[in-house]
């Protein structure tokens, strides 16, 4: 097992090497130069070499990502051409938002993805299971940003009853401790900012957790249906156990397994920094943050996001494939069999 | 099982809690309606939504109007524009002398002004200040100082409140550019020592707002500076917020979230007056012109260039481009640039001599090349732009071709300067009118997009340039926009005006010619 653990995380090394070669390069050809737009109107053709000299633009590529590669290696991922702050100090002001965000969209993708999915299978080909389906179908297809306008034009434009953006009314915000207003509100017993953080909240984690509720649901229905058809379900029901019972003790429960991996997935992506959902909510993350700085060609904040975003990718795969050897001793990783 | 059961149960747990606190946010709703009556009459928040986070704090360091906006609040220069002009008037200097040979500018400086972290402000402030944009302190990264100060040789402290500013070259519009929002705002000396030279994130002025805190993606904070040395503000928070949608924008401020937001179009208009907000519409500091390559063989004859120009009808070009949020340009300069002359005409608009004009220089094929993005002067886009001139210009049977690019690729192929028509526009920086005209004196391409090298009108930007300012300045620059019209070198198109807008509550605010936003006197009723 130990070996397999360290296989395993000396494998995440050459993933992240790869990861930022993609992005280094994929920065450099396809976005435009960033001296004219660091240096604005009055650049001219000798302040713009000077710049790229300074910022070692002018290197070879090749070079280029050398420097930054060592310097990541030690955790210095570099300074933002636009703003002139460490990337690392960028990513951590946004991070919590980003963080508080996809925790908001998991909890309502998991409550409402489980319950209907659950309905969808006990009422099987009923009135309820194809609004379900098709629920889930609208969740899956709908354009993230699309939804976000619509909400806010629904809930903000028309009803006026929820804010259209940001995460809280300023003057409320709560001393920073963990930089997650909400808990922030609680450690500080101020019900007014916290009932005004969850109020910003709810549309764009409804907005954000919609792909992934409808993921869950679909998932629930189908682990549901194959339970539900399984012997001792059929035992239970003959011993004369209430259906509620059968469904909500016996049935649920192995069910949740492979919803829970879903589940888990699903929240690392939301992690990666939800790039349309940020910007239609003015959610200051990560994600918004990556849309500013791709169009100011801001190189090293882009590349340090994106490292970022893989070293959480793969720490969930790893936690996840972990698990998985622990949790169900059929699963062998057992590096013997190999020799 | 077990495992499974204790997800359940965790999911069940956060949903009560959730459904729990959902209560609690209905609650604190009403909350702040019982208590509104008692109030007085008007609020002490304003809150100013913008598309982007400013750049940073840090005048000598920034670029960009969403760090302006903010900086123009927190800080102030030795002058300051007048609010309806560019005309330059005191701030932190009381009265200035000029030396006869126009080197010297000698700056009495207001006395018991404080900087918000107390120290005080005087003539070593000011040399410090531009000492550091100064080589051999001056980085590239400091976009404003070469512009700025370009053109001083040394600052010299002559007493506590006087300081001299030495000039290598007279320059008039010098005292333009100590009003301007980059560069020439003055900085605590004391928050730059402690903060290694930058105060992107901790600015520290003598305006009428203080610094609170900088919520990056989301919003900046400033309180009321109470030792102000001129009247206080009216209005104690002032919030800045970052709103990167413009429909989102929109409807925070329709839903009273927020009091005043800009960067908005003429697409959505409709939508901010029926919800019973008002809009602002400010005369731009900016110019949107098409510019003949008079190196090309095509264009190098006036007579041709006229021809071209006499084709197309701006009138009705301006009004179909940009539905009434641009002004036709009849001169380069805004007409409240100093130096603005209501007499110059351009080409007038005369489809039949054009025809026989452009017959007569043996013209039939024109090669345009223009930008696909909307620019600040340009809402409409290059492409756009291009177009209607390529379809005038039909109906006088010249055929044009238009190669298209995206903005940073566009500046590339200007430089390289094969085409026969280019399609640029400036942003003024100074609201000196030498900050345009002198744009068809520069030796380099990238700003003389005409390519025109003219020796006399070269000699007349540097004679207007020396000249005090008054009357004989400003009449200079109307026979210089005389000189251009005449030979046609561009064909300026549109002044674009500035749209803002604000709920019916708020009032005071001073929306400057320059894009800045002045809240010392904003004061939003209450409802």
């Amino acid at each position: 097992m130990l070996k397999y653990v360290i296989k395993r995380v000396l494998m995440v090394i050459p993933v992240m090497i790869g990861v930022s070669i993609i992005v280094f390069a994929l920065m450099r050809v396809f976005s435009p130069d960033p001296a004219p737009i660091v240096l604005g109107q009055h650049a001219t053709i000798e302040t713009i070499e000077a710049w790229r000299d300074a910022n070692g633009l002018n290197d070879p590529v090749v070079t280029q990502y050398f420097k930054y590669l060592t310097g990541a290696f030690k955790g210095d991922l570099g300074t933002s051409y636009y703003t002139k702050t460490p990337v690392t100090e960028e990513i951590f002001a946004r991070f919590p938002a980003t963080i508080e965000l996809a925790i908001a969209a998991i909890v309502f993708a998991s409550i409402v993805g489980i319950l209907l999915g659950v309905v969808a299978a006990v009422k099987k080909n009923s009135i309820f299971d194809a609004a379900g389906s098709l629920f889930a179908l609208v969740g899956v297809s709908i354009p993230i940003f699309w939804l976000g306008i619509l909400l806010i034009m629904f809930f903000s434009g028309y009803l006026h009853l929820l804010p259209s953006g940001g995460r809280i009314d300023v003057l409320l915000k709560p001393a920073e401790v963990t930089g997650f207003y909400m808990i922030d509100a609680l450690l500080e017993g101020n019900w007014e900012a916290f009932g005004n953080a969850l109020q910003h909240i709810i549309l764009p984690a409804l907005a954000l957790g919609m792909y992934s509720m409808a993921i869950i649901t679909r998932m629930t229905r189908s682990s549901m249906l194959e339970t539900l058809g399984q012997d001792y379900i059929r035992t239970a029901r003959a011993k004369g156990i209430s259906e509620g019972k059968v469904i909500g003790k016996h049935a649920l429960r192995p069910s949740l397994i492979p919803v829970t991996t879903v589940i888990g997935l699903q929240f690392g992506s939301l992690l990666g920094g939800a790039l349309l959902t940020e910007s239609v909510f003015s959610w200051p993350g990560i994600g918004k943050f990556t849309v500013d700085c791709i169009l100011k060609s801001d190189f090293p904040v882009v590349q340090g996001i994106v490292l970022l975003v893989a070293v959480i990718f793969a720490t969930i795969n790893l936690v996840a494939d972990l698990a998985y050897a622990t949790l169900d001793p059929r699963i062998k990783y057992s590096s013997k069999k190999e020799r | 099982m077990k495992k499974s059961a204790r997800l359940l149960s965790l999911v069940l747990a956060l949903a009560l809690v959730v459904t729990a606190l959902a209560g609690c946010a209905a609650e604190s709703e009403e909350e702040p309606a019982a208590e509104e009556p008692a109030e007085a009459a008007t609020v002490d928040t304003f809150t100013y939504a913008q598309g982007a986070d400013p750049r940073g704090l840090d005048p000598a360091l920034v670029d960009d109007g969403e760090s302006s906006k903010v900086i123009v609040n927190i800080y102030e220069g030795l002058l300051k524009y007048n609010s309806e002009s560019t005309e330059v008037e005191p701030s932190l200097a009381e009265s200035w002398t000029i030396s006869d040979d126009g080197l010297a500018y000698t700056f009495k400086l207001r006395e018991g002004v404080k900087f918000h972290d107390g120290t005080d402000f005087n003539a070593e402030a000011v040399k410090f200040n531009i000492d550091r944009q100064l080589p051999p302190k001056v980085t590239e990264e400091m976009g404003y100082a070469g512009f700025v100060f370009g053109s001083v040789k040394d600052v010299v402290v002559d007493d506590e409140y006087t300081v001299t500013i030495n000039l290598t070259a007279p320059n008039t519009a010098f005292l333009a550019n100590l009003a301007m929002s980059m560069a020439a705002p003055i900085v605590s000396p004391a928050a730059l020592e402690a903060g290694n030279n930058s105060v992107m994130e901790t600015p520290v002025g003598t305006g009428p707002y203080k610094f609170v805190e900088w919520n990056k993606g989301e919003n900046i904070v400033l309180v009321r500076n109470d030792d102000y040395w001129g009247e206080p503000a009216k209005t104690k928070n002032v919030i800045f917020r970052f709103i990167a949608d413009n429909s989102a924008r929109v409807l925070a401020l329709n839903n009273g979230e927020v009091d005043m937001i800009d960067g908005i179009d003429a697409t959505v208009v409709e939508q901010i007056t029926s919800a019973g907000d008002e809009l602002f519409e400010a005369e731009g500091m900016n110019i949107n012109y098409m510019a003949y390559n008079t190196t090309t063989p095509l264009f190098k004859d006036q007579a041709a260039r006229v021809a071209f120009s006499q084709a197309i009808d701006r009138e009705e070009l301006v009004t179909s481009l940009y539905q009434g949020y641009s002004d036709v340009a009849d001169t380069i300069l805004p007409t409240f640039v100093p130096g603005f002359d209501a007499t110059v005409k351009q080409v007038e608009y005369d489809p039949e001599a054009a025809k026989a004009g452009l017959a007569a220089a043996g013209i039939t094929k024109v090669h345009m090349i223009t930008y696909t993005n909307p620019r600040p002067y340009n809402a409409a886009t290059g492409v756009a732009l291009a177009t209607a001139i390529q379809g005038y210009l039909q109906k006088v049977g010249v055929e044009c071709t238009i190669d298209t690019f995206d903005w940073t690729t566009y500046k590339e192929k200007v430089r390289a300067g094969d085409y026969d028509i280019c399609f640029y526009g400036w942003i003024g920086d100074n609201g000196d009118p030498d900050n345009f005209m002198n744009l068809l004196s520069d030796p380099d391409p990238t700003m003389n997009v005409a390519r025109w090298q003219d020796p006399t009108y070269q000699q007349m930007v540097k004679d207007a340039l020396a000249l005090p300012n008054g009357d004989e300045r400003n009449a200079a620059y109307g026979e210089m926009e005389k000189y251009v019209a005449e030979r046609a070198i561009w064909l300026p198109i549109s002044h674009a005006k500035t749209l803002a807008a604000f709920r019916p509550q708020v009032s005071g605010f001073v929306y400057h010619v320059t894009g800045n936003v002045f809240l010392k006197d904003v004061v939003v009723a209450a409802e």
